[in-house]
């Protein structure tokens, strides 16, 4: 049968935003998906629609009016979902820094998985992040694999009822006990 | 067939966009009526950091972070203007470096901006040829300075590196290859079939709107008008080097794109007769001082006429730095050349303005 899960590893979907970067790691972008660096040879595809994508690349050190755009972007992408930093100002702020208009970093809005160091961070570096970003892909795909389970009765205080820490992934209970 | 109007947005995030900005397009069935603009989204505060947060002799860096494209054109207006506030004469060989690279990265710009233009009229394989090629240029600007987009290759001063004859071999040797490709695309884009038939004739602009409208650099050179900032400068020697003006009449995509090819031929003109001629000396002069006065600098960046404006007053912060994008020039004249367009071709007209929107929005 068409398993999709098995098959999101040999074909990650991305999505690139640029948060206020200085085009700089942009263009290292495309120039990766190109001939001599060639990334799609791992199957990678560079779309502009969040909700196929598997692996979000972000630049840039989110300015003020590009965070709200960068956090839909990323509740619309589907689980499970890898967020790659490329760049040193998106990993810190980099040079941008303490500007007035700047966040230091995507990851004060959006959890991040890897970062790629480097301004402007060089083609083999992106592959080398990429690659990580697959493994972290599968394993989070492993991880929404396993069922929940419910461990504790929902409390019940005036009338509403509290089921916060009810449920945890099978895993997780087994690591508790 | 009905009167009503409906608005399309392109953008802020869009596969045919590198950066963020949004047009809102007014459409009557096809025909795009009127766009509105809004290109902010990358505002930084580079300006603002450069009289506050750093020292006069690093914000050459910090301004280069301003666009990653012109990187070189930045920084180098920049050290221009504060060279002329401390008064000292850098050697000659150092601004015959830094024509060299200021033309390598024109040649690496144009090649990206053609075959962006390709892969939003739709021709992904010619996009997938000229980004090949480009990485001969992005070779050689990493030998000659050790980085691939941002250089910091421009010091006050002079330059950061000194070349050596086997890097002048190898650039020689690579933009040659460059040459003979560059002149394949020219075939190419004038006599292939599909190419023309999302180009030609496309987003024209004509001479009279273009001086009316104030375009600048290849979109005002393909409607004929004869501006170039490197034709008009003197602290570098632009014209003993060899530079002519390409323009064009037509004022459509094809002929933006046949400007482009032929600057990227002429520019490679440019670095031979460089390299064939650089003179022998040092590469740097120490300049004593703090900048004092005021200091107004223009250059040509890939996109047109970039200008800066230096304020000093003696002490090691500055007071005032301010920067002019040729994309933001531009603007008008991009607005007009929408209206009466198909909204099928908006993101290849777009592309081949080339707009550059961290510069505009700094
Ligand atoms: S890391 Fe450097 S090159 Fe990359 S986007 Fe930021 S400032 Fe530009």
């Amino acid at each position: 049968m068409f398993n999709l899960k098995k098959y999101r590893k040999k074909s990650p979907w991305i999505l690139h935003y640029n948060a206020g970067s200085c085009n700089g790691c942009d263009i290292e972008i495309l120039a990766s998906l190109a001939p001599k660096y060639d990334l799609e040879r791992f199957g990678v595809v560079n779309t502009g629609n969040p909700k196929q994508s598997d692996i979000f690349l972000v630049t840039g050190p989110v300015t003020l009016r590009s965070r709200e755009r960068l956090v839909e972007l990323y509740m619309q992408m589907p689980e499970p979902k890898v967020v790659v930093a490329v760049g040193s100002c998106s990993c810190t702020g980099g040079v941008f820094r303490d500007m007035y208009n700047v966040e230091d970093g995507v990851d004060r809005y959006i959890p991040v998985d890897v970062y790629i160091p480097g301004c402007a961070v060089s083609p083999e570096l992106i592959i080398d992040g990429l690659v990580q970003g697959l493994e972290i892909l599968e394993q989070k795909t492993k991880e929404m694999e396993k069922p929940l389970k419910l461990f504790k009765e929902s409390t019940c205080e005036e009338g509403i009822v509290n089921r916060r820490d009810t449920a945890l992934k099978v895993g997780k209970i087994d690591e508790k006990n | 067939m009905s009167k009503k109007t409906i608005n399309i947005p392109l953008g802020s995030q869009h596969i045919s966009l590198l950066e963020p900005v949004r047009f809102k397009f007014e459409c009557e069935n096809e025909k795009i009526i009127t766009v509105d603009s809004d290109v902010g989204f990358v505002h930084r505060g580079i300006e603002r950091a450069c009289t506050t947060k750093f020292k006069f002799d690093a914000i050459g860096y910090v301004v280069a972070r301003v666009c990653g494209l012109c990187a070189i054109t930045h920084s180098l207006s920049y050290t221009a203007a504060i060279e002329k506030l401390l008064g000292g004469e850098i050697t000659a060989k150092s601004k015959y470096l830094r024509i060299l690279l200021l033309e390598l990265d024109r040649i690496h710009s144009h090649m990206l901006c053609l075959s962006h233009t390709c892969e939003n009229a739709g021709f992904e394989a010619m996009f997938m040829r000229i980004m090949g090629d480009r990485e001969l240029v992005m070779e050689i600007q990493e030998l000659l300075t050790g980085n691939r987009i941002q250089f910091d290759y421009i010091s006050i001063g002079g330059v950061n590196r000194d070349i050596s004859s086997e890097i002048s071999k190898k650039i020689i040797a690579n933009l040659y290859e460059v040459k003979q490709r560059a002149l394949g695309y020219m075939d190419e884009f004038t006599n292939n079939w599909s190419l023309s038939l999302k180009f030609k004739g496309i987003g024209a602009l004509s001479l009279d709107d273009a001086y009316m409208l104030n375009a600048i650099g290849p979109l005002a050179r393909a409607s004929g008008l004869n501006i170039d900032v490197r034709n008009e400068i003197e602290y570098l020697p632009f014209d003993e080097v060899g530079f002519k003006m390409q323009t064009h009449r037509d004022g459509d995509i094809n002929a933006r794109n046949l400007v482009r090819l032929n600057e990227i031929i002429n520019s490679i003109e440019m670095c031979n007769n460089i390299l064939e001629g650089l003179p022998e000396g040092a590469i740097f002069t120490k300049l004593k001082g703090k900048p004092k006065g005021e200091a107004v600098i223009r250059f040509e960046a890939p996109r047109g006429e970039l200008m800066y404006y230096v304020k000093g007053n003696g002490t090691a912060m500055l007071e005032r730095v301010r920067i002019k994008t040729p994309t933001f020039s531009c603007i008008p004249a991009f607005s007009h050349i929408f209206v009466g367009e198909n909204y099928a071709d908006a993101p290849a007209i777009l592309a081949s303005f080339d707009p550059c929107l961290s510069c505009t929005a700094k």
